[in-house]
């Protein structure tokens, strides 16, 4: 049934709201060490936006396409700054690898995990290394290619993209920004964990909450 | 008691404390001496100068740069558990790699005995090394290219390295007569049985000391230029989480050997046997090499290393060490009230920006009017005219008056805003843009960030689209944020002030979109700003600094976003703040004797206008002290950083053009010239 893709979507995206809700602090404070302070709440800010705009146009969406298309527009417009575009980039080519989709299987999930990160590095030209929400995402989107090419169940599926996400995050401890503002404060970067790659292991453990279930 | 001190010379007051410090840190007496002279027994006096330590009347210190290496060399030396760490002083006046060389040749000299042998693997650094070492009286000394050889043609390859330290120490050398990696795991398994290349390699196991740097996998590290792997396998390494290349085998983050396609097919020392090896010295430096330095580090492959304090300290915060901070015993300090949530005049937090511009519109509705419904974009009432090339600003707010007060008639047409600190989504840039159209085009400037930039891109496609002419300019003027060879790199921060200025002049002069950009890029490329910063401002919905600073400390070349700046140095005098700015910027401006600039001291929000004249005065005597002009300046908050206390210097180099289109009458909110 398409309703119940577009309601386990919605479903994501609420979970993944107030998840980030409960890590705007944390996130803020990562942030003031080598940016402005203002990751959180704008990850809050972007995040309120889509949900509200999944609400309110709940009886428009009728495929799991139409509801990243909205998300991403909600998002955008919320936010701007360079979360916005890169997040918008990244859903709206999520929009089109489920195309057609019914069932959020591992299947799915790859498609869209390798989706997101590819319209981030295509709006932002950031490259692995570079200390960014990439280096989150693009280590969850092999885990998750991996996963599926082992046949893992979807608990394994999403347990080893979690992991893998956040070793990324972690990893970003050791390098040095090269994008954004955070490049401006060189070497002073090191040993701070990239505030993008710390929301996007909070995006990545809400989508898990929310797709690991049987019936998504 | 025979203790009670004579009363001290009338320069010293009363106080023995500083009597006896001067007698002896100044006259250099002993504590003999000084019992004698001040009537008071030995122990007092030893006594009194312990005390005077303590309190802090004399401050023994070592010369900060110095200090800085000594206490990061060993603690790093401690917690990776090396034998020994060399690092030299963060300094700039010579590039890292020589200073790096210099240090590693020194070291070696003193490493090296007679009928040692010494595996070189190949690296720029490691040539440097080669450069600067003197040959020590030695005797029966062997080199030993230590991986396979390249045909590829720069100037520190594996031959030429062992060439290079074989003749300083007038050893024998023993090179690889095979390459460093060749076509397929068979070839190299043949390539190492043949007798020549088995004997050359079997020479390796008699290295007792070998010297190596470490490659990162960053863009700009030399292996990409060494033609040594091909773009595809280092996509294969990196995948499999791999941190750096030693001796070109590839490590992950923790020194662990990463197996991929090459592995079979490399020629050179095995990682095994490396390790082996009594004395292993790492020279390397860099912040992009703080990744592979850790991995080898944790990997144990170094016991020495020879690094730099900057790079040093950089990899004791990425293993989440701190190193001891270098400074001499301070004095106990009244400890400084920690405020948990600054004061602000704000409703609920959340509606900070659009409750500011609704009173910004309203103040200054003679001239500015929202596009659309919308108070995220707003447009001049006399501006955009038809045939007029119309110009659109934009970028977060926080920065007030900056950027809605610089609309208006003879200055920018259209302003854009985002949230705090946030650059505007595409749509209220391309309504903004329709707005200010005028069907000549529409000239886009705007700081150079990575978010602006992209919004502004999308905004430009969506317009373009619609069959409106864009051009962009990005303002660059912070010469703190990037060395001068990444001038496009640079972020815009208050010079954007005076770059918008001449943009809307040229603009409302009626000149051609091609001529507006020009001469806004020419504004743009003869501005230089440096910020500096005394206390962090604080976002409304946060109300806490957003980022720590010690009570003597300062951020220099700080931005306008509540970000920390590029360096943290010691509270100076304004004076000495001026300096350092004006030297800084001197090295970029060309400015000759009666030439003219236009000069803009800007406030962060909360230095007042006290502080900034006192600024201006200073930069005014080093511009008159080059016989400059000052032909125009502005005073004041112009751009702004929430509550930030700090200041920026920002100087226009003018010429016959500029300063024709900075005079040329404006009347805006924020900036009016009659």
């Amino acid at each position: 049934m398409t309703t119940s893709v577009v309601e386990h979507l919605i479903a994501m995206f609420g979970k993944i709201s107030t998840a980030i809700d409960d890590a705007v602090d944390e996130l803020s404070e990562l942030d003031g060490a080598i940016g402005d302070a203002d990751h959180g709440i704008t990850m809050v800010l972007g995040f309120h936006a889509v949900t509200a705009a999944l609400q309110s146009a709940r009886s428009d969406l009728s495929s799991a396409s139409a509801v990243m298309n909205a998300a991403a527009t909600a998002f955008l417009n919320a936010v701007g700054a360079s979360t916005g575009p890169l997040y918008a980039t990244g859903l709206r080519r999520a929009a089109q690898s489920l195309d057609g989709v019914e069932k959020l299987d591992q299947s799915a999930a790859t498609a869209m995990l390798t989706a997101i990160p590819a319209g981030i590095r295509e709006r932002g030209k950031a490259q692995r290394g570079d200390k960014t929400m990439l280096d989150a995402w693009l280590p969850a989107s092999e885990a998750a290619a991996l996963a599926l090419a082992n046949g893992a169940d979807r608990k394994t599926f999403w347990k080893q993209v979690v992991a893998a996400a956040e070793h990324g995050a972690e990893a970003t401890r050791s390098m040095v920004a090269a994008k954004g503002r955070a490049a401006r404060v060189g070497g002073r970067s090191l040993g701070h964990m990239d505030p993008g790659a710390a929301s996007t292991v909070i995006i990545i453990k809400a989508m898990a909450e929310a797709l690991s279930g049987d019936d998504a | 008691m025979g203790d009670t001190p004579q009363s001290p010379p009338l320069r010293f007051g009363d106080d023995p404390y500083v009597w006896a410090c001067w007698l002896y840190y100044q006259d250099r007496l002993t504590q003999s001496q000084i019992a004698e002279a001040m009537g008071v027994s030995r122990a007092t006096v030893n006594a009194y100068l312990s005390e005077a330590r303590d309190r802090g009347i004399v401050n023994i210190s070592l010369e900060p740069a110095r200090l800085a290496s000594l206490t990061v060399a060993d603690e790093i030396r401690r917690h990776f558990g090396l034998e020994s760490c060399l690092v030299v002083p963060s300094e700039e006046t010579h590039p890292l790699i020589d200073r790096l060389g210099r240090a590693g040749a020194l070291a070696l000299q003193s490493l090296l005995k007679s009928g040692d042998t010494l595996g070189v693997v190949w690296g720029r650094t490691i040539m440097a090394v080669a450069e600067h070492l003197k040959s020590p009286p030695l005797q029966d000394m062997t080199v030993v290219q230590a991986t396979g050889s390249t045909q590829a043609t720069f100037a520190y390859t594996p031959d030429l390295c062992t060439t290079a330290f074989a003749e300083a120490l007038s050893a024998k050398s023993i090179k690889i007569s095979a390459p460093a990696i060749v076509g397929s795991p068979e070839l190299a398994r043949a390539m190492m049985g043949e007798p020549l290349i088995a004997d050359e390699l079997a020479a390796l196991a008699k290295v007792n000391r070998i010297i190596f740097g470490i490659s990162s996998l960053r863009p700009n590290s030399t292996i990409h230029a060494s033609g040594f792997f091909e773009q595809v396998s280092l996509q294969h390494y990196l995948a499999r989480g791999a941190a750096g290349v030693l001796a070109g085998r590839f490590i992950d983050q923790n020194g662990a050997p990463v197996d991929g396609p090459l592995h079979a097919r490399t020629i050179g020392i095995p990682l095994d046997v490396l390790t082996g090896i009594k004395t292993r010295i790492a020279v390397a430096g860099g912040f992009d090499k703080v990744p592979a330095l850790l991995a080898m580090l944790r990997g144990g492959y170094a016991n020495i290393l020879i690094t730099d304090a900057a790079t040093g300290r950089g990899i004791l915060n990425a293993e989440g060490v701190a190193p001891a901070r270098p400074q001499a015993k301070t004095p106990a300090r009244t400890p400084v009230i920690v405020r948990t949530q600054i004061k602000k005049f704000l409703n609920r937090p959340d509606d900070a920006v659009d409750e500011m511009l609704e009173g910004a519109i309203n103040a200054n509705r003679r001239y500015l009017k929202p596009v659309a419904g919308s108070n995220r974009a707003l447009v001049a009432r006399h501006g955009p005219r038809p045939g007029k090339v119309g110009l659109v600003i934009g970028g977060g707010s926080g920065h007030e008056p900056c950027f809605l007060g610089y609309v208006g008639r003879g200055l920018a047409d259209a302003v854009a805003i985002g949230n705090i600190f946030s650059s505007p989504p595409p749509d209220p840039i391309a309504a903004c843009a329709q707005a200010a159209s005028g069907d000549a085009g529409v000239l886009f400037a705007y700081g150079n960030y990575s978010g602006d930039v992209m919004n502004f891109e999308m905004a430009a496609e969506q317009v373009e689209e619609r069959g409106i002419k864009v051009r962009t300019v990005l303002t660059t003027d912070d010469i703190a944020s990037s060395p001068i060879e990444d001038r496009d790199g640079r972020r815009g921060v208050a010079g954007n002030v005076l770059i918008f200025k001449v943009a809307g002049a040229a603009c409302d002069l009626g000149l051609p979109l091609e001529a507006c950009e020009a001469v806004t890029r020419k504004a743009n490329a003869r501005t230089y700003t440096i910020g500096v910063g005394l206390e962090p401002c604080s976002l409304p919905q946060i109300r806490r600094p957003t980022f720590e600073l010690g009570p003597d400390d300062m951020e220099v070349g700080i931005g306008i976003h509540g970000e920390p700046g590029v360096a943290r140095e010691s509270l100076k005098a304004a004076d000495a703040i001026v300096d350092t700015a004006i030297d800084a910027i001197f090295k970029e401006m060309d400015a000759r004797p009666n030439e003219r600039v236009a000069v803009l001291v800007n406030s962060f929000g909360a230095t007042p206008m006290m502080e900034l004249y006192i600024l201006y005065r200073r930069v005014e005597q080093r511009l008159s002290a080059r016989g400059i002009v000052v032909e125009a300046n502005w005073i004041g908050p112009y751009c702004t950083s929430l509550d930030m206390v700090g200041a920026s210097i920002t100087i226009m180099h003018l010429d016959n053009e500029l300063s024709r289109l900075l005079s040329r009458p404006c009347d805006t909110a924020a900036f009016k010239v009659l």
